[in-house]
């Protein structure tokens, strides 16, 4: 596992949040979202070799991807589940037509000698400088989707996504949200396409096959869709594995096509496996199962109102998730009585006065979303440790 | 004048194997509502199938009906993962296919290799309007005729086609009359594994395929569908022919490069207008 990888890797997750909050959130399959990562790539590239600084083509590789997006979006986001599917292949099958024909792109070979990305005349030619930059990426991306998906608009899209004529009439600018949704979701793989111009330093069509569209749904679906833990995890999770079994079918004596046969079989294997057991994705799965769980271990009176959805929402902010012994015990006297003393509070701490195990719910709920996959199995472990401060706290709490 | 008669031609055979691919589909979403992306996978198995029978020295004819078959029975297989098990929407369905369709990569590249193949169709050429045709891309024409106007017959007058028929038309209200809904779906996966097997051994002679040719196939096949709304067999030969001599055309006349640019064109424009129809809402 060399840094190579984990910068791939890191790109795969920045499209794939984009991909799974499309698909989870606006209920869209895209077989295209490879597409706004090569056009995200070029845009920096063919920036890069007219001699704009690379940071500009870093920056223009989101906004360029979003825009197609939009522009492509508002006659194609009409369509529908299977139609959609086909519609941004069709795209994606035009662009790489269109690049592999273009002089200006370089045609079939593409565009090399990219510059390597220079901010204020610090070059970054390190792999390890890459490698942050792409965790950066990660992160960035992470927490725009989840303040997007926690944000008024967020809320329109979930509601979209159970139901389209109710959200429409609840007044949920339907169309608007949808290519929103579109369009952020590209500029997240155009932000990953740029980066990896500069980090590779040659693009060409090839490096951005149909299949990298479906690698991507394939991580998506298996991580979880609408989830962005799953999404990294799932990128995680394929990109290791295939990296393991390339390593694999390289040995000596294995034939030639080995790492392509292997690779594929288990990009379908697992899609096809996930989709019919596991249809929510592995991360959401576990998380549901690890919070069963706990609400078993927990004591029972207190679990339901915990998990209603407020509490991670307002919750979030606060973000060190140990509470410090004084952060429960001042909301405490509120729970029972909802006339809080503190008037100032009230606002944000209304999910720990809904939730009476206190500081415990809130860091408990909302630590599960927030990294890759290791973070939910810790979760029974957590939350364990949190009742014997919680059921003391209601105590104190009524006391006064 | 003589140019024109070929591309016609050539585009029309062409054309006969998108209408099939189509069909295929076509037939496959009536029955489910599932939209089978691995549809091309099955022209590319029988295809490939075709030319490991040839070379084992099997005669024409039986080494296509033998693929042909294989392709329905591949296609059985699929359907019996993407919708064997109950509740298995058909969106989630359209994953599964995508999934069987990576899959069938890894089983054509691991019998096959990744080289394109080909093998030889029927040889010689006719002259028709002063145009040197291949007589194969009239046997491609020929047998699209005969098979779709079969399949066709076989939906009008057999009990069996009524009875896909039925459950195409209401799924809940043919399982009340005793029709087994989910064996007229695998059914019709077969059916349309055939007919998308049928499309790869027809073209192949004419046209190389390698284990990614679907991508190519299903997508024209889907965009002749997508022309009939997915549930119209005539209007998916119509726009399968049309895509196919738009294709030629552009391709004689212009430059080949921007054949594929044309179809896909085609589909999102037929798509696009199709979209704010009621009738594309509720059938998606």
């Amino acid at each position: 596992m060399n840094l190579a990888v984990l910068i791939l890797l890191g790109l795969s997750a920045m499209s794939v949040v984009g991909l799974s909050l499309l698909m989870g959130y606006a209920g869209q399959v895209s077989l295209g979202q490879a597409s706004f990562y090569a056009i995200g790539a070029y845009t920096a590239g063919l920036l890069a070799l007219h001699g704009v600084p690379t940071v500009v083509g870093l920056l223009a590789a989101p906004i360029v991807s979003a825009l197609t997006a939009v522009l492509v979006g508002v006659p194609t986001l009409r369509l529908r589940g299977p139609q959609l599917a086909f519609a941004t292949l069709a795209l994606q099958l035009i662009l790489l037509s269109v690049l592999g024909d273009a002089d200006w792109a370089g045609g079939a070979i593409g565009l090399q000698g990219l510059p390597y990305l220079s901010v204020g005349g610090f070059e970054l030619d390190q792999d390890f400088e890459y490698a942050l930059l792409v965790l950066a990426g990660v992160v960035l991306v992470s927490v725009i989707a989840r303040n997007l998906v926690r944000s008024r608009v967020g809320r329109g899209l979930r509601a979209l996504a159970t139901g389209e004529m109710a959200a429409a009439a609840s007044g949920v600018p339907v169309g608007a949200y949808r290519l929103m949704v579109f369009g952020v979701s590209a500029a997240f793989a155009g932000l990953a396409g740029g980066i990896y111009a500069f980090y590779l330093g040659y693009l060409a069509p090839g490096s951005f096959p149909v299949l990298l569209s479906i690698e991507y749904v394939v991580m998506a679906v298996v991580g979880g869709i609408g989830s962005i833990g799953g999404a990294l995890a799932g990128a995680a999770l394929i990109t290791v594995l295939v990296r393991l079994l390339t390593t694999l079918a390289t040995q000596p004596g294995m034939p030639s096509y080995a790492p392509s046969v292997l690779s594929y079989a288990v990009y379908a294997l697992l899609l096809i496996a996930i989709v019919l057991f596991v249809p929510d994705g592995i991360v959401p799965t576990l998380r549901r199962r690890s919070s069963w769980l706990a609400s078993r271990r927990l004591w029972p009176p207190f679990r339901s109102p915990s998990r209603s959805s407020s509490a991670p929402r307002s919750t979030l902010r606060p973000s060190p998730p140990q509470p410090s012994p004084p952060q429960p015990s001042a909301p405490q006297p509120s729970a029972p009585q909802p006339s809080a003393p503190q008037p100032s509070r009230a606002q944000p701490s209304v999910a720990r006065q809904l939730s009476p195990r206190g500081g415990s719910a809130a860091s408990s709920s909302p630590a599960p979303p927030a990294p890759a996959a290791p973070s939910s199995p810790t979760t029974p472990e957590r939350s364990p440790t949190a009742p014997p401060g919680s059921p003391t706290s209601p105590g104190t709490g009524t006391a006064p | 004048m003589g140019d024109l008669v070929q591309y016609l031609v050539t585009g029309v055979g062409i054309g006969c194997a998108y209408a099939l691919t189509g069909s295929g589909l076509v037939v496959i979403y009536r029955v489910t509502r599932v939209v089978n992306f691995a549809q091309g996978s099955f022209a590319v198995l029988s295809a490939l199938t075709v030319t490991t029978l040839l070379a084992a020295g099997l005669p024409h004819g039986l080494a296509e009906a033998i693929a042909v078959l294989l392709g329905g029975g591949v296609g059985a297989l699929t359907g019996l993962v993407a919708i064997g098990k109950p509740g298995t929407t058909p969106q989630s369905a359209l994953i599964v296919t995508l999934g069987l369709g990576v899959l069938a990569y890894a089983i054509e590249i691991l019998l096959w290799g990744d080289q394109p193949r080909s093998f030889g169709g029927l040889s010689g050429s006719v002259t028709i309007f002063g145009a040197r045709i291949q007589t194969h891309y009239l046997l491609i024409i020929g047998v699209t005729a005969v098979v779709l106007a079969g399949a066709a017959a076989l939906f009008a007058r057999t009990d069996l086609g009524r009875a896909l028929t039925a459950t195409a038309a209401d799924p809940y209200a043919a399982r009340v009359v005793g029709i087994d809904v989910l064996r007229m779906g695998l059914l019709a996966f077969a059916v349309g594994g055939a007919l998308g097997g049928l499309a790869g051994v027809l073209v192949t002679p004419v046209q190389q395929v390698s284990f990614d040719s679907d991508v190519a196939l299903v997508v024209n096949g889907f965009s002749a569908a997508i022309l009939g709304n997915l549930t119209r067999p005539a209007l998916t030969l119509a726009g399968g022919l049309l895509l196919g001599v738009v294709q030629a055309l552009v391709g004689g006349y212009l430059s080949t490069a921007y054949q594929t640019e044309v179809a896909l064109l085609f589909m999102l424009a037929v798509l696009i207008a199709r979209a704010g129809r009621r009738d594309v809402v509720e059938a998606a």
